[in-house]
């Protein structure tokens, strides 16, 4: 198992530098050099123009450029933005970066466990119109016009119901004159669900050497599950910042939910047809032969199942959360990477669109690996063989 | 296999005896009427599975409107359309229409805010006048000398010719797209298939590279970089998908007819490696390519519309524009007020998407027997 | 390789009483145009500790009566009439939950294609438990459950470790092996052996054969048999049926029927069937397909494919009559049967 892992993390490494060297050779496939784009930019001194021609290499030929380039990379040097400058392109990215992992995380899960859910029970209860709405639903939400459709829940979410707030990371008003800092209260907040998620995983592990019992295991779990999660409730109903966790989190609602809808219809049409296949294996025959409640059988036989080939696709849906993760960020003005690159792409600061770019190629093949992993533990047959 | 299946079957199988019954019979019928009949059949056969599924005719039928959309907009440019105020890019039409003046909006399509009038046309009106003004976005209008069925967009160019004019760009790029693909995908796949070993490896691991990419922010960054036109972003689609995921899946069907004992048959006569490819893989390979050139279509116009739509794209205009221009004309948020602006277009994008992907969904249910209804 | 069983209980056996009786059972697939008759008035009884086989063709209706012992049918099956008896009592009239826990506990099920009777992702012993969990829940301890399930392990000659394996490490004797151990957990009355040596090797076919053989006969179970094979079901069984398009067109004691059939279709089955162990004999071919079960023929059903038919085959249905002390036939001929096979061979 670790075999397979170490030798996925390294293709993934290498695919990762080829995808570096192809964003660098698309750079230089364009018009023009790049320093001569900021001739126009009133942001930028001449000084800066001559520092970044030397830290991106101009001078030098094609290859030593590269390997600038490269070394850049892993040194965590992107230069300056052109845009906020003297920011540097590492600083503005670090600030957005956990913004949008929050919303992705969050969308993927939401999306992942809501369209297994449902997937499991329209494969169940076969046919009829229920059946039929749900996979017209999940196909509407697959090709819908994703940005249309998060415009038209924004208004009708945020401006006819006043359900949410209309768009951005937090309400400035409520802010003003507080000495919290946002990021921090938003860094905070994701700690402290880190810190409960990790308790919970040790706790398992304790579970599970103090009784091999299936059924006891099952009961300390849920007692487990329900105190961590009562921990982390008292401890920001009780903490200072509790308006402005609020605040984060209210802001962070709806966009969750519009982004998890799309990966929602695909994930759901996927676990359908997987659990119909699993519903047929000789074993969840086997299953009934042994007079296993139906309800076990869709659960621990079929669906179990079925999770397979859905966690092989969420390398699929995480195309899909990826891009529409960046039209959601532009839409709710939510300050993440999404937000970033449009601002850079269309306000030509290169050095900033480069260096985005780059961090989200490098999300998407932890995405992918984080998908592997999580292959590799739910088949034995590849854990163990 | 179903009762009319096998009839289908037991016929076909009839016909070809009756066509390749003895030696002078071959002579006689020339062989593509053989393989024509063969086609027709097998077709009558693919079409009543694929009738089955009522959800691909619907496709097919939405997809016959939006072509009929495509093919209307020349036709009525030529005949009723005046250039100059129904041209989707540069067209313009002053709609004058009256409304009244208000303290509170409610319906913005016949009212107009105390504050608003009086900065911007006369600043001597009072709450209750009635004036005319020049409207843009006009709602729509079906009567007077240039009726507008949808409205008017907030540079007052005719939504309904902006939107069938987008639905025969979303064709032209969905065709390219979905060919392109079609085309590599189909030879990358048979190739990698029949020769394994190195060249087996060199295209899937491309093909992973190709997958792992974050294709949307990557076009996000080429688009306004190269200003890429619609031929260029229908290529390059059409390019990623034929290598990557789809060169993937064809390849592995591909994989399962090299070992059939026909192509076996094939090399034994002497066939070239081109030709077993070409002959016997290929057109094996290409029903599967084609349920995977629906699904392209539907991508294709989805990425061309989010771009369109934050306007990184060098399009003539398309319906992902047509939103950006709502967008950036501040009709966001205007929600059912200024419908005619968001509604269309979008729906447009969203239902012919929609269309083409049960169209996929309805053959793949024809190609994937495991897939089809039962009991 | 000797294995004991010694720890599991025994049942007491009296032969002269039935366990199952199938009784006039009537079962029909309701398809898109009509219907299809898959079971066609069978009758036949299993003893206590008794092993009975059915034998056929594929589509003849034997794994559809296994699956109807058990309830297990597909939802668009129907009893049309009909009983089955376990121990007297009427298996069809008990509400879906009643029935479900007597599976596996009175009535256990051994499948073909032990390869694919596991669920891939959990650990065989899990998969043991979790049917224990089922039928005993708070009756037996964890540690109990695990002391039960060595012992079963050991009666199929499995070392207690592979209860801690997955499935695919498992070679397909050894699942077979294991599926066996599983069919035992609950000591059932009855195991159902639909067709448990298929996918398997002939050397290894016949370990698992002889093990269930001598499993059932240690503790008392009865078994039904159910196989397209004539000589392996000849070599475990005590009694045989026939079965052709759904319906049972001959049963008897297996060494009567095996040596001397009566049917015309049992006597070409046998035919065709080549023999290891037994006699060398001329092979005959069995012309023609069976029948479409949504329109099935008139008369006798084996009419168009019988050397022998007559008139009276095709407008007439033969009952299944006992002809003999023990040995029941449904054919119009089969007195004739043996004259006429000389005619064949010639």
């Amino acid at each position: 198992m670790t075999k397979f892992l170490i030798r996925r993390f390294l293709q993934m490494f290498v695919l990762f530098v080829v995808f570096l060297t192809i964003v660098f050779f698309l750079l230089h496939a364009m018009p023009g050099d790049i320093s001569n784009q900021l001739i126009g930019n009133p942001n930028i001194p001449p000084e800066q123009r001559e520092i970044l021609r030397q830290t991106l290499g101009l001078d030098k030929p094609l290859f030593q450029q590269y390997g600038i380039y490269i070394l850049n990379f892993f040194q965590g040097e992107f230069g300056k933005s052109f845009t906020r400058y003297p920011s540097d392109v590492s600083t503005v990215i670090g600030a957005a970066l956990p913004r949008t992992l929050v919303l992705f995380l969050a969308a993927t899960v939401v999306a992942f466990w809501l369209g297994f859910k449902s997937g499991k029970l329209i494969a169940w209860g076969r046919g009829g119109k229920t059946e039929q709405a749900y996979i017209v639903g999940g196909v509407f939400l697959q090709t819908v016009f994703y940005p249309w459709f998060a415009l038209v829940a924004l208004w009708f979410f945020g401006s006819q119901l006043g359900w949410f707030p209309l768009g951005r990371f937090i309400d400035s008003d409520l802010w003003r004159g507080t000495i919290f800092n946002a990021n921090n209260v938003f860094n905070l907040l994701i700690l402290s669900v880190f810190v409960a998620i990790l308790v919970f995983g040790l706790a398992r592990l304790v579970i599970g050497r103090l009784t091999p019992d299936p059924l006891i295991q099952n009961r300390y779990r849920r007692i487990v599950a329900v105190v961590v999660l009562a921990g982390l409730v008292a401890f920001w109903w009780f903490s200072p910042m509790r308006i402005y966790a609020w605040d984060i989190v209210h802001h962070t609602i709806l966009p969750v939910l519009v982004l998890a809808s799309v990966a929602f219809g695909s994930t759901m049409l996927l676990t359908r047809s997987a659990m119909l296949e699993t519903l047929g294996e000789d074993y969840i025959m086997t299953a009934r032969a042994k007079g296993i409640p139906e309800r076990a059988i869709r659960d621990r036989h079929a669906a179990r199942n079925a999770m397979l080939p859905v966690t092989t696709s969420l390398v699929l849906a995480l195309a899909f959360v990826i891009g529409g993760g960046i039209v959601t960020e532009n839409i709710f003005s939510w300050p993440g990477m999404g937000s970033l690159l449009l601002e850079a792409v269309t306000r030509e600061d290169v050095p900033l669109a480069i260096g985005t770019l780059s961090i989200v190629g490098v999300l998407a093949l932890f995405g992918h690996l984080i998908a592997d992993i999580l292959y590799t533990i739910l088949d034995p047959r590849i854990r163990i063989s | 296999m179903s009762v009319e299946d096998r009839a289908v079957t037991e016929t076909l199988d009839e016909e070809l005896a009756e066509l390749t019954h003895g030696a002078a019979a071959v002579t006689q019928v020339p062989m593509w009427r053989i393989r024509w009949r063969l086609f027709r059949r097998s077709f009558a056969r693919n079409w009543s599975l694929f009738a089955e599924n009522k959800m691909g005719i619907v496709g097919l039928v939405i997809i016959g409107i939006f072509a009929l959309m495509a093919i209307a907009h020349p036709i009525l440019m030529a005949t009723v359309w005046e250039r100059s105020i129904y041209d989707p890019v540069s067209g313009y039409d002053a709609v004058e229409s009256i409304v009244t003046i208000v303290e509170e909006v409610t319906d913005p399509a016949t009212q107009l805010s105390l504050a608003d009038a009086r900065i911007q046309m006369n600043p001597f009106v009072e709450v209750g006048d009635e004036i005319t003004t020049v409207l843009q976005p006009a709602p729509p209008s079906f009567s007077g000398e240039h009726a507008h069925w949808l409205g008017t967009d907030p540079q007052g160019r005719d939504v309904l010719s902006q939107l069938l004019y987008a639905t025969r760009a979303a064709f032209l790029l969905g065709a390219i797209a979905a060919i392109t693909t079609v085309v590599i995908a189909t030879t990358v796949g048979s190739v990698a298939a029949y020769y394994g070993g190195v060249t087996d490896s060199i295209f899937m691991r491309f093909a992973d590279l190709i997958l792992l990419m974050p294709l949307l922010p990557v076009l996000f960054v080429m688009g306004p970089l190269f200003g890429l036109t619609m031929l260029n972003l229908g290529l390059i689609i059409g390019v990623l998908n034929g290598f990557g995921g789809v060169a993937i899946v064809l390849k592995s069907q591909a994989l399962a007819v090299k070992v059939k004992p026909y192509i076996d048959a094939a090399k034994v006569a002497g066939g070239g490696n081109w030709h077993v490819i070409f002959r016997h893989i290929v057109p094996n390979v290409l029903p599967l390519s084609f349920l995977y050139m629906m699904f392209g279509v539907t991508e294709a116009i989805a990425i061309e519309s989010t771009l369109s739509f934050f306007g990184l794209l060098n399009v003539r205009m398309t319906w992902g524009l047509m939103i950006n221009t709502a967008q950036t004309q501040g009709f966001l948020l205007s929600g059912v007020d200024y419908w005619w602006l968001l509604f269309p277009a979008g729906l447009a994008v969203s239902i012919l998407a929609f269309a083409f992907f049960i169209v996929g969904r309805g053959m793949d249910e024809v190609i994937n027997p495991r897939l089809r209804a039962r009991g | 390789m000797t294995v004991s069983l010694e720890n599991l209980e025994a049942r007491q056996v009296d032969p002269t009483k039935p366990l199952l009786e199938v009784d006039h059972l009537i079962m029909r697939y309701q398809v898109k145009r009509g219907e299809v008759s898959a079971v066609e008035d069978v009758t036949f009884t299993i003893h206590q500790g008794e092993a009975v086989g059915l034998v056929g063709e594929s589509g003849c209706g034997k794994t559809s009566i296994a699956l109807s012992l058990l309830r297990l049918l597909p939802s668009n099956a129907r009893f049309v009439s009909g009983e089955i008896r376990l121990n007297g009592e009427d298996l069809i009239p008990l509400d879906p939950e009643e029935m479900r826990q007597r599976r596996w506990k009175d009535i256990a099920m051994v499948f073909q294609g032990a390869m694919n009777s596991w669920n891939p992702v959990y650990r065989v012993g899990e998969q043991i438990r979790e049917t224990l969990n089922t039928h005993y829940k708070g009756v037996l301890s964890y540690e109990d459950q695990d002391a039960l399930m060595e012992r079963l392990f050991a009666g199929v000659g499995l070392p207690a470790e592979m209860l801690d394996r997955y499935p695919h490490e498992f070679s397909g004797g050894m699942r077979q092996r294991a599926v066996i151990a599983m069919a035992l957990a609950c000591s059932p009355q009855l195991i159902i052996a639909d067709e448990p040596t298929t996918a398997l090797d002939v050397i290894v076919q016949d370990q698992i054969l002889k093990e269930l053989k001598r499993i059932q006969e240690e503790l008392g179970m009865s078994i039904l048999y159910i196989s397209h094979d004539i000589a392996v079901i000849a070599e475990v069984t005590d009694s045989l049926g026939v079965m052709y398009a759904g319906k049972l067109v001959e049963y008897g004691p297996t060494d009567e029927v095996f040596a001397r059939p009566l049917h015309p279709y049992a006597y070409l089955l046998l035919k065709s069937t080549p023999s290891i162990t037994g006699p060398r004999r001329q092979l005959a071919p069995l012309e023609g397909e069976p029948p479409n079960l949504q329109n099935p023929p008139s008369g006798c059903r084996f009419h168009p494919r019988c050397p022998f038919a007559t008139e009276q085959c095709v407008t007439e249905e033969p009952p299944l009559a006992e002809v003999r002390p023990g040995r029941r036939v449904a054919c119009w001929n089969y007195e004739d049967v043996p004259e006429l096979e000389e005619a064949l061979v010639r």
